[in-house]
Parts: C-alpha cells; structure tokens; sequence
C-alpha cells in the first residue's frame, strides 16, 4: 500500500509520540481492541488549572501505519490546547490530512473515542 | 533509498541468464522465430526447439514429453485440469475433493465448478498444514472424480504426501488426482510418474524461467481424459489450442533442465540460510513458526510476529527487505491469509506473518539484514503498542 508522506512521516516517528505517563493531573483514555486489530490509548497530563492546558501527551496503538500516524499526529498537537477544547482533528479532518481511504474511517473513530475517553476522564477529575 | 533485499523467491523468480540468452535466440530474424505449426524450414526449427524444451521438462519431472501440454502458467493448467476433467467425468459424478489450503488457481475453478452444481469437499489440514491420505479417503464418494492436492504449499512450504494420496485415489478406482506443482520445480523433487498422480500442473517462472508459460502434465499411462477448454488450431493435442510461444516454451526447458541439476546444492544451501533466519528471527520472542519445519522445503519460512499489527509490520520491514505478508490486499482493509486460518492461526496472527522465500541469488548477508530489518520493525512496534 502506498502512504502520503506526512503518513509516512508520522509512522516512522512515532516511537517518539509513544508511550505512557504517570504522576499527578495524568489522565488515561483507550478504545478499541487488539483482538479487533486496531487499539489505541491516549495519556495527558494538564494544568491543574481551570484552562486545563494540556502539558504532555503520549500515545500507545495497535494499528495500522495510517492510524499509528493519526495518533501520533494526535499526540504532538495536543501539547498547548485545552483539555476542554475540540479534539486538534475529527476523524474525517485526520482521514483528509493523512489521505486514509475511506474504508478505514470506523478506525479512525476508534482514534476519535480514545481521545475523547482522555478527556472524559480528565473533565471528569476536574468537576470531581 | 536501497533497493530492498528480495526474499520473494516463491512469488516469482527473476529469469537466470542462461534461460534468458536461450530464449533470446527464438525471438528476431536471425533466431528461431518460426511458427511451429509452419510446414517449411522455419517452422520445422521452431517446432524442433519446442520438442526439446518438452523433453527437458519431462526429464526434470519424470514424465513422458508426451505427456507435457504447455500452457500460459500454473493457473490455466490448473484450470485445464480442473474443468477438463470436470467437463469429460461428468457422466461419471460431480463431486472433487480438495484442499482448504489450496492457491486460489485451485480453490477458485472449484467454486466456479460448485455455482455450477458441483459438490466440493474441503479438506482442513492439521495445524502443521500437512493433509493426512486417510483425510482425503474419508472425504472420497462413489460419485467423486476429481481430488486436488497441492504437492508444496506456496506460503508455509509445507509437502505434502502426494504419492500417498495417489495410491488411495487408484484404490477408489474413479477418482482422478491433480497435483498443482508449481512451487516443487527447484525446491523438491518431482516424479511424475512415480507419485502416480494423473495431473500436475507446473509453472516456469518459479524456477528462473520466464512469466507467461507452464504446463499441465497428463498421465498417458493412466490414459486420462479430458476436455479442452479452448479451440482453434488444436495444438498440445488438442487440449491448447494456440501458437506456441517458441521463446517461451524454450525457456521454461532450459529453466528446469538447470533447475534438476542445481537442485540438490541449492537445497542444501538454502537450509542453511533458512536455519539462520529462524534463529535470528526467533530471538526476538513471540514468534511462532507456520508449517511443519521437518516437512517443507527450505526455501520457505513463514512466521507469525505476536503483539504487531500486520500491516505495519509490512510497511516497517517494506523498505528493506520485500517479503510476503499474511494477508491479501483485497482493498484498503486486509484480509488475513486463509492458509494460515485454515491451520488455526488467528486473525491477528495471521495478518502479523511475513513469508520469507529464498533463492538462487540468497546470500547470508540477505538473511542478516532480513533479520536487523525485522528485528527493529518488531521491536519498534511493540514499543509503540505497549507489548
């Protein structure tokens, strides 16, 4: 199969972008499964703070170049955004971005949940 | 960008020098360009080099030339025998027994054969992929006329006992067997005769012949029957009508004349390249081998990766070394291979498999960056799966 360059780009960085965080204000989100060939899970750490400002990020995936680059693209642009803010893609922006056939969009929902499972549990922690 | 190492050698094989030069010398005014089917001189020279390219391949498989019918590769041989016997035995039954693990060549014409209100029996192979003859006893009926049974599977090398299996088809008396070959040529011996099959189909561009020929093997001494599929000049006697690609035909005979006398050294020497890609390969961990190591050929490895997604895996490893993966392109989205399910392997095992063949042109440093490029591939995408 042929990938874009900015697929190509990501897939091949991201090692860089993977990965798990621990410690305070740390929030964990996944969806998916290996079983089903595409998992994915994001980890933020944000600014206590009221903005939530997202200060780290990192990303684990079992998937395909194409999801593992969305992921990883995910992951860099997070850092600097608000927790509360939109996700930095929709599934349709990444499929645009990184030219992903159509046939993988249910996949790109999957990166979609696992982000918004991040956030959820961060939003979650700050009304708690 | 290097060009990536090339362990592809079962998907195809580039032409060996020598079969190209023969095949040179059928192609311009200067060479044997007639048409074999002429009555003058030219014709008679072209007709004479494709008598000698068909007493080569008989050689080399050990059977009669006459019993050699050219054809445009493994897949129309197959579908000559496939329909042919169908077509002629259909008085006789409608019933064919074959192979869960069969390449498509095989497995589609007997689907075709079933939309036409044939019955099929598919065989599952045990989880080494080798077919016991008492499975394809038990599956035999009064009705059946055909079985088919492949004598090197092209993704995990695995031989199966086709000698065996011919002599429980003669013991049913009906029941004709074809033997698609086209991965044994340069990988194991072939004794036409002596497996007593009645069919076999070969292809030339697996053994460093050129694309676009092969050839059905109808037993004589088993007078087999069957019907042509196509018409028009009755060439091959009948059963392929066509000019007969003099170029071609002639390359596919030099091809297995050198295939039958380098087979014993380039087997030896393959194993030995095969034992170190396993170990190299092995030490990673969580990879499990696909087929029975003591009965397949050695230029056939396949191995299934634990913990990495399978088209990653390819597109890591893709621009070093070019291998075949578990699971067929279909579109976007994969399909895991059905060899590979067929012998218990899980989806996402046998999406995570690369096949690796090698060759005539093998070299230790091949296997080496083979097992650097997968290694890191492996490794990386753990890494980034959390495994």
């Amino acid at each position: 199969m042929n990938y874009s360059n900015l697929t190509q780009r990501y897939f091949d960085g991201a090692s860089a972008l993977a990965g798990v965080l621990s410690g305070p204000h740390t929030f964990r989100g996944g969806a998916g499964s290996r079983a089903q060939g595409t998992w994915i899970q994001f980890d933020l750490r944000v600014d206590p703070g009221e903005a939530r400002t997202i200060q780290a990020a990192r990303f684990l995936a079992y998937a395909c170049p194409h999801i593992i680059a969305a992921a990883a693209w995910m992951t860099e642009a997070a850092v600097g955004r608000s927790a509360s803010a939109a996700p930095p893609e929709s599934a349709q922006g990444l499929r645009e971005r990184f030219a992903i056939p159509v046939e993988k969009l249910g996949r790109l929902l999957i990166v979609e949940d696992a982000w918004s499972a991040a956030v959820k549990a961060c939003m979650g922690s700050a009304a708690g | 960008m290097n060009t990536p190492v090339y362990l592809d050698y079962a998907a195809t094989t580039p032409v060996d020098p020598r079969v190209a030069a023969v095949m040179a010398e059928c192609l311009t005014a200067q060479g044997t360009f007639g048409n074999a089917g002429s009555g003058h001189s030219f014709g008679d020279e072209a007709n004479s080099v494709i008598e000698a390219a068909r007493a080569q391949v008989a050689e080399a498989v050990g059977a009669l030339p006459a019993e050699v019918i050219f054809t445009s590769g493994a897949t129309e041989a197959n579908n000559l025998s496939i329909f042919g016997v169908a077509n002629y035995s259909r008085p006789l039954g409608q019933h064919i027994v074959a192979v869960r693990t069969e390449h498509k060549a095989v497995l589609d014409p007997c689907r075709e054969l079933e939309r036409r209100g044939w019955r099929v029996t598919y065989l599952v192979p045990r989880g080494d992929g080798v077919v016991d003859p008492a499975q394809v006893a038990a599956a035999l009926r009064a009705d059946t006329v055909l079985v088919c049974v492949m004598h090197v599977n092209n993704e995990i090398g695995v031989i199966q006992d086709v000698a065996a299996i011919a002599a429980v088809c003669a013991e049913h008396g009906g029941a004709r067997l074809h033997v698609d070959a086209a991965q044994s040529a340069g990988k194991h011996a072939i004794d036409f005769a002596a497996i007593g099959c009645d069919l076999m189909a070969l292809s030339a561009h697996k053994v460093y012949g050129p694309k676009g020929v092969g050839a059905l093997l109808v037993s004589q001494r088993r007078a087999v029957h069957l019907e042509a599929l196509h018409h028009g000049g009755g060439q091959e006697r009948g059963l392929r009508s066509g000019t007969l690609p003099t170029h071609q035909i002639a390359g596919m005979g030099e091809a297995f004349k050198l295939s039958r006398s380098a087979a014993a050294a380039e087997g030896a020497r393959a194993a030995l390249l095969r034992q170190r890609l396993w170990r190299g390969l092995s030490a990673l961990g969580g990879v499990l081998r696909n087929g029975d190591e003591a009965n397949s050929v050695p230029q056939i490895l396949n191995a299934s990766f634990e913990d990495v997604e399978g088209e990653s895996l390819l597109a890591a490893v893709g621009p070093h070394i070019a291998v075949s993966a578990g699971a067929a392109c279909a579109s976007a989205v994969r399909e895991p291979s059905y060899v590979l399910r067929a012998l218990g392997r899980d989806d996402r095992l046998a999406e995570s498999s690369l096949r690796f063949s090698l060759g005539r042109f093998t070299e230790e440093r091949d296997i080496d960056l083979a097992v650097t490029a997968v290694t890191e591939a492996v490794t990386r995408l753990r890494k980034i799966g959390g495994a």
